[in-house]
């Protein structure tokens, strides 16, 4: 049956690294363009008369755009261009599951993306000689650890989606900046009105995402990242949960209405 | 000459027209519309709360920034997607190798593009209207519309200069958006261009749509024709510099693309 | 175990797809209507027909690509909408045309790529692959880029992935498309080969030689419907009753021809052959005698330069089923 095997996860793994992170595309988006939104976050900063930048939300929070950015474009590629060259219906007509390949890939894309934090984390400490003093370094590692985790859910969701229809990659596309702004990647979530940060709760990266800054910010509350930790977990199931059951459906549709391909 | 010029004009809207059926052939138009104004909106809003936390006091300046920057990724996008969508679809080569003239077929897809991107700006500035209380009344309407179309225009020459990066290698549209998101930065949307680092500003009145933006601006403050003739005057200019350089280039790297045989090579 | 191969029961496929301005108006595709047939174990099964006709409707329903819209299909006696999973691990299929390959990767990448999706274990692979490669002759460039082939070259690799984990059954969709004259004789030698070690496989081609050298029975369908089924041998004897007469003739003559001939019953199939030079008519009938008659008066080199009767070919079967009951 479709198990998961090693030898699958390395193969999968590699060629999707071949095939679509090693690619100048990758370039733009997990440096150039977060690079780009630091910079309107710090430009901002400057002409709002403020002579540092705010190296937690416009710094890391450039990172944390690549990394979504990187996702949601990715995944969108994978399943796009998949079904352009003919591939997705060989995939799905292996005895491997497509679920179980979206997963593995989804889990690169992931990685590949931690590649855009680690870029803001050097920037911010060799450009803009960060310190990290104060930091609740166990706090940052067990968020960004969920935080993956949560991007995970979401983007085996967002795969499943995309293989619905010919036509979900358009929404998906629409989702992405949605996502950043509701969310907080680049500033807290309490600039937000009221009721778009009730909105934003239903979304487990915002949750992982707030403790990570505030450990950043030097928050050692272990009740507050507890809840927010918990809630990461909770939502990023809960999606998953939506995802298995959506992927019986989408398997069947797919099939029934000739998309696995563009003719 | 009355005879090519007809030829000329006739393949100039047939490929409007072919671009304006490719894009609604996916979608409906309402998808086509929600889609259009989506993420321009979503970016806005997120440049917005960007502003407000670090006490950037002004989010009506980020909002008609964003709104200009509609018609402007319209007109470059434009042109550029028609070229590497046909390199893409692997029909470039066809229109490549039929005896059409190159300046009708892309300047017809991007004419498709600019008056989409200004209806859209437009639209915008309504919107706008409706939820931030942009206040409109004292605004000379046509003169906006007239900076707006003339952003599109201006831009549509970076387009070829990206479109023709598109065929030598495949991804122009990349490279185009990546520079499309340097905008954010350089041509004064989110933040004046005298904020800006010495080095970047000498860039920036180096590009098209800052003089174009600024004068939209000074527009959307109630100022009149006067004030802003010579913003446009060079607007015009620099956008003429660049349509050329633009056309020109794809001229080039339509040959050299002959040579190294890369015009469809997906 | 005594199931056939493949097996389909009144199959049936209607696509539903949305058009109009508004995207609300949806227009249904009868792509494959009623087609039924079994496929013994070892046998060669052609489909052939018309551009449009469903082959690879039906091809792709048989091999858990499509879901049918009623009808019922097995493969070795198991439900393609049912036991999906089994079904895949036993089947192998290759699409005509240069999709279905990662361009950036080599083909003994895009071959590992795929052994790993069939869960081959690693040294099985490395030893097939280059196996494979070889009978497919590409194994001098396994190493390239798959984006520097020629689309014979994909066509043949398209082959060896189909054949990766050594499937019972194998679906070809226009295999030989794009092969060169050799190659397509190879490819064909790799089919009987594939035959002799008790595979099963279904074919679709539009070159009727290839057909009818290879097939062990064939399926001509047309407008989602089987036309005719039987072995090459048995569909040239159902119109053994007819002859062929085919005639050069000067180009500007050719409709006053056609018009004499006009006479001759309804059961005559007249076809005209512009691509050969002079043009050619070629005439399917029962009355071979009527059609010398009446074209003897016109034997001289202003009208008729050659005139000649020749045996029937697949060809002229599927011409004149494809086209005969058309009128
Ligand atoms: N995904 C789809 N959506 C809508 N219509 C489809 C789809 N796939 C095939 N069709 C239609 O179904 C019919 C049969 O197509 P099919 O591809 O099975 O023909 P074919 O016999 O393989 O032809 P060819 O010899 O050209 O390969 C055609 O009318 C085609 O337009
Ligand atoms: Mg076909």
């Amino acid at each position: 049956m479709t198990h998961l095997r090693w030898g699958l996860i390395k193969q999968q793994m590699s060629v999707q690294f071949l095939v679509r992170t090693m690619n100048p595309l990758s370039l733009g988006l997990f440096v150039i363009q977060p690079a780009v939104f630091s910079a309107v976050g710090m430009l901002l900063s400057r002409a709002a008369g403020n002579s540092t930048p705010d190296l937690v939300y416009s710094v890391i929070g450039g990172g944390i755009m690549g990394m979504w950015s990187g996702l949601v474009f990715t995944s969108t590629f994978d399943i796009a261009g998949d079904r352009r060259n003919g591939m997705l219906e060989l995939i799905v007509g292996s005895p491997t599951s497509l679920n179980l390949i979206e997963s593995i890939r989804t889990f690169t894309n992931v990685l590949s993306g931690l590649f855009s934090l680690v870029l803001a984390f050097m920037a911010a400490t060799f450009i803009f000689g960060y310190s990290f003093t104060g930091v609740n370094t166990w706090g940052v590692i067990v968020s960004l650890l969920l935080l993956l985790f949560a991007m995970w859910s979401i983007g085996v969701f967002l795969a499943n989606f995309l293989a619905w229809s010919r036509l979900s990659g358009t929404f998906v596309d629409y989702l992405e900046m949605p996502i950043a702004f509701i969310c907080g990647f680049m500033y807290p979530i309490r600039v937000l009105p009221v009721w778009l940060q009730h909105i934003s709760g239903a979304i487990p990266i915002r949750w992982a995402l707030e403790a990570m800054n505030e450990s950043l910010l030097g928050s050692f509350d272990l009740k507050y990242l507890t809840i927010h930790w918990a809630m990461t977990i909770f939502l990023s199931l809960v999606l998953i949960a939506i995802t298995t059951w959506m992927q019986v459906k989408v398997h069947d549709k797919i099939r029934l209405s000739g998309e696995l391909s563009s003719i | 000459m009355i005879d090519k010029f007809v030829h000329i004009i006739r393949i100039y809207f047939a490929e409007a027209w072919l671009s304006y059926q490719g894009r609604f052939a996916i979608t409906s138009p309402f998808g086509y519309i929600a889609g259009k104004l989506g993420f321009p909106f979503f970016l806005m809003l997120f440049f917005i709360f960007m502003g407000k936390y670090v006490g950037f006091s002004d989010p009506l300046y980020i909002v008609i920034g964003n709104i200009l920057l509609i018609p402007a990724s319209s007109g470059m996008g434009g042109v550029t997607l028609a070229i590497s969508d046909e390199r893409q679809w692997g029909t470039l080569s066809y229109v490549l190798g039929s005896p059409a003239p190159r300046g009708p077929v892309f300047m017809g897809r991007a004419f498709y593009y600019i008056v989409d991107g200004f209806v859209t700006a437009l639209l915008g500035f309504g919107i706008a209207a409706g939820i931030f209380g942009l206040d409109l009344s004292t605004v000379n309407i046509f003169l906006l519309m007239i900076c707006s179309l003339l952003i599109a225009v201006t831009s549509s020459g970076l387009g070829f200069l990206f479109g023709s990066i598109s065929l030598v290698t495949r991804d122009g549209w990349m490279i185009l958006s990546t520079f499309l998101s340097f905008l954010y930065i350089l041509v004064g949307v989110n933040f004046p261009v005298a904020s800006l680092p010495m080095i970047l500003q000498k860039l920036s009145w180096g590009l098209p749509l800052t003089r174009g933006i600024m004068a939209a601006r000074l527009v959307m403050e109630g100022e009149g024709w006067s004030s802003i003739s010579s913003l446009i005057t060079g607007e015009v200019l620099v956008g003429l510099v660049y349509i050329f350089i633009g056309y020109f280039f794809f001229l080039f790297l339509e040959k050299r693309s002959m040579h190294s045989g890369t015009l469809d090579a997906m | 175990m005594d199931s056939f191969a493949i097996e389909t029961k009144s199959l049936n496929k209607v696509f539903i797809t949305k058009t109009g301005f508004w995207k609300n108006k949806s227009k249904s595709t009868m792509a494959v209507e009623d087609i039924s047939f079994s496929v013994e174990r070892g046998e060669l099964f052609g489909l052939l027909g018309p551009n449009g006709a469903g082959k690879t409707t039906t091809v792709k329903m048989l091999t858990t690509l499509l879901l049918p819209t009623g009808g019922t299909a097995k493969i070795l006696g198991m439900d393609v909408v049912k036991q999906t999973a089994e079904v895949r691990k036993h089947i192998g299929f290759a699409f005509s045309g240069s999709r279905g390959l990662y361009n950036r990767l080599t083909a003994f990448q895009n071959l590992k790529y795929f052994a790993e999706l069939y869960s081959l274990k690693d040294d099985f692979a490395n030893k097939r692959i280059p196996m494979l490669l070889d009978l497919v002759g590409l194994a001098d460039r396994a190493d390239d880029r798959v984006e520097t082939y020629s689309s014979g070259m994909t066509q043949r690799l398209h082959l060896a992935r189909a054949l990766l984990h050594d499937p019972e059954v194998l679906f070809l969709d226009e295999p030989t498309v794009g092969i060169d004259p050799v190659g397509s004789r190879d490819l064909r030698k790799t089919i009987k080969n594939l035959l002799s070690l008790g595979k099963t496989i279904l074919l679709t081609t539009h070159y009727m030689a290839e057909a009818e050298e290879l097939c062990h029975r064939i399926a001509i369908v047309k407008k989602g419907n089987i036309v005719a089924l039987d072995t090459p041998d048995a569909l040239k004897r159902r119109i053994s009753g007819e002859s062929v007469i085919e005639a050069s003739i000067q180009s500007d003559q050719i409709q006053v021809l056609i018009d004499k001939l006009k006479v001759l019953d309804q059961r005559t199939v007249i076809t005209h052959d512009t691509t050969t030079e002079p043009e050619k008519l070629c005439i399917r009938t029962t009355e071979p005698g009527r059609v010398l008659e009446l074209l003897s008066p016109y034997l001289n080199p202003q009208y008729i330069l050659n005139l000649e009767a020749r045996s029937q070919t697949l060809e002229d079967v599927y011409i004149a089923i494809i086209q005969g009951d058309q009128a």
